[in-house]
């Protein structure tokens, strides 16, 4: 079962509530700055994930290709059409959004790997896409990408790389809304839908819960939050390039769901940030570095299934079982 | 109330149902019974629309032919499942609110939630996690996901599957309450004949999909077809 409602909201406030204080430890730190912004990011696109696998049960691969759909949407309306940043973000994620149905809409007659396959197809796709004439058209900038993505800017600020601890706080902001959404869904009825559907579809179906409607909805909320902290990133790091796509962010973000729980939300922001600190000590490493990351994921699978919650869960219950012991001398009172 | 005519399905070279028509009157218990493999809970996964079928079924004059099986539980047909279906990640009072909230049409009521756990017994059981019930609570539980819906009738399938003689009193004096309380129209698939006979108005025999009869249970299973394809020797024994 998730958490109640007061244990995920305490959950999400002590941990944006200690980033949001980081910058007054680290603010004049450059790179640890640019950490903590990644961590705030990669925090919504895996919480985005886990609502679609850990909760609707959809086993969609396409995360990261939403990501990067939103990113280079976003800079494409902004630097082709001239579109502000900031709205220029809400398309793109309305993009990514309407892109997560077209994607969602195969997969209704789909289940399993069969569905992680055709999400994945969308992934491997995207690149040559990007990279193709057809791509370059449409201003991706073909192998080259785009470097000279606007900035966004809002009541005269200006959020660019430059100024790290203004976009550390708008990623902050972003982060805690979208976090907030998720909260609200999966406490809502559309959670209690998105489970009844992954634990048991027909019987869910025989209940009156529609498939159709639920599992697009959930596809389409994933993509466009997805695609709109892709829009942030591009704004923010100020170009793109297809290296996105590559197969070490798909696992780094499948570390950070499997180290936070699937389907343990709000699990998966801690898997995020503990996961993005990990990566970057790794760095040194080089190209062993996705080894190990490929070997953290069959671990963490095998020892922590419920992951950093499900561990917490256990001690919780073992402390629990301890007192209780505790009060009875240890007796069994069976 | 429900009526099949001329029902077929055929899954490749095989027809699971072969243009059946029967129809259920509205308050009846109505029974259908057969061998393993005759058809029964393809019947019901037509009439829910999990399947889609030849011929035609109608609820109160509506087709249900194309119909997605949301639409039709929201319509007022509502089933169980032979292997008792639960939602592990759901405790039970969520679990029967999935039915209030989806299947009703009036949208949750937790009055109603709160009047299906206390007919079924499952007040104290609420905060479980129904992966947690034993085999009769999760039936109980499934029942009342389905109850919970306000469904006109109620598909059973093999309500007394894995039950104890005390267990299957339980359930049939459960079914009837169903029945007689709540009123609504029970069609109850099951292998038990003594159960069906004391329990159903009407009993419906099917074999490969095909009707071999129907009518009043205790006549139906006097009839030597009957007993010669689906009863044989353990019902000869048992009398």
């Amino acid at each position: 079962m998730s958490m109640n409602w007061k244990s995920m909201s305490a959950f999400i406030a002590v941990i944006y509530g200690i980033m949001a204080i980081m910058p007054l430890f680290v603010g004049d730190v450059d790179h640890l700055m640019h950490i903590l912004i990644m961590c705030l990011i990669w925090a919504v696109v895996a919480s985005c994930w886990d609502l679609i696998m850990g909760f609707a049960g959809i086993f969609s691969f396409g995360q990261v290709a939403f990501f990067v759909i939103g990113a280079y949407a976003s800079a494409i309306f902004s630097i082709d059409f001239g579109i502000n940043p900031f709205f220029a973000m809400l398309l793109a994620g309305t993009v990514a959004g309407g892109f997560g149905v077209l994607v969602g809409l195969p997969c209704l007659r789909l289940k399993g790997a069969y569905v992680a396959l055709v999400t994945f197809a969308v992934h491997m796709i995207l690149e040559p896409f990007l990279k193709s004439g057809m791509g370059r058209a449409i201003g991706t900038g073909g192998s080259m990408g785009i470097l000279t993505i606007p900035p966004l800017e809002l009541f005269g600020i200006s959020f660019t790389a430059d100024n790290k601890i203004a976009v550390f706080y708008a990623a902050l902001v972003l982060a805690v809304v979208c976090s907030v959404i998720i909260m609200l869904v999966i406490r809502s009825f559309w959670g209690t839908a998105f489970l009844a559907l992954k634990d048991s579809e027909d019987f869910a179906a025989s209940l009156g819960v529609s498939g159709l409607r639920y599992k697009l909805a959930v596809f389409a909320l994933t993509s466009f939050l997805t695609g709109l902290v892709g829009g942030f990133y591009g704004h923010y790091v100020g170009m793109l390039s297809t290296r996105m796509l590559g197969i070490d962010l798909f696992v780094t973000l499948m570390i950070m769901l499997v180290l936070g729980g699937i389907g343990q939300y709000p699990g998966v922001i801690l898997g995020a940030i503990m996961t993005v600190g990990i990566n970057e000590n790794l760095s040194a490493l080089g190209s062993y570095r996705p080894m190990i990351l490929g070997a953290m994921v069959v671990v963490l699978v095998l020892l922590l299934p419920d992951g950093i919650i499900g561990l917490l869960r256990r001690f919780a219950f073992w402390k629990t079982s301890a007192g209780e012991k505790a009060v009875t001398g240890g007796v069994d009172n069976n | 109330m429900l009526q099949a005519s001329h029902l077929t399905k055929k899954f490749g070279e095989l027809v699971a149902v072969n243009d059946l028509s029967f129809s259920v009157e509205e308050g009846q218990v109505y029974g259908i019974a057969g061998p393993n493999g005759a058809g029964k809970s393809t019947v019901y996964n037509l009439i829910t629309g999990i399947y889609s079928f030849e011929g035609d079924i109608t609820f109160d004059g509506i087709s249900l032919s194309g119909m997605p099986p949301h639409k039709i539980a929201q319509l007022g047909i509502s089933r169980t499942f032979q292997i008792p279906q639960t939602f592990p990640s759901l405790s039970v009072e969520q679990g029967v609110g999935v039915g209030s909230r989806f299947g009703d049409s009036d949208g949750y009521d937790s009055e109603n939630v709160e009047s299906i756990l206390e007919f079924l017994g499952l007040e104290e059981d609420r905060n479980l996690i129904t992966s947690d019930l034993n085999l009769l609570g999760k039936k109980k539980l499934m029942i009342g996901s389905a109850l919970a819906t306000r469904p006109r009738v109620l598909l059973l399938d093999e309500p007394m599957a894995g039950s104890n003689a005390h267990e299957i009193r339980d359930l049939m004096e459960l079914i009837r309450r169903i029945n007689k309380d709540m009123g609504v129209t029970i069609i109850v698939i099951e292998h038990f004949m003594k159960v069906l006979i004391e329990l159903t108005d009407k009993l419906l025999i099917i074999e490969s999909g095909t009707k071999i009869a129907e009518g009043d249970p205790n006549e139906v299973t006097q009839l030597p077809e009957v007993i010669e394809s689906y009863l044989g020797d353990a019902y000869a024994d048992d009398n």
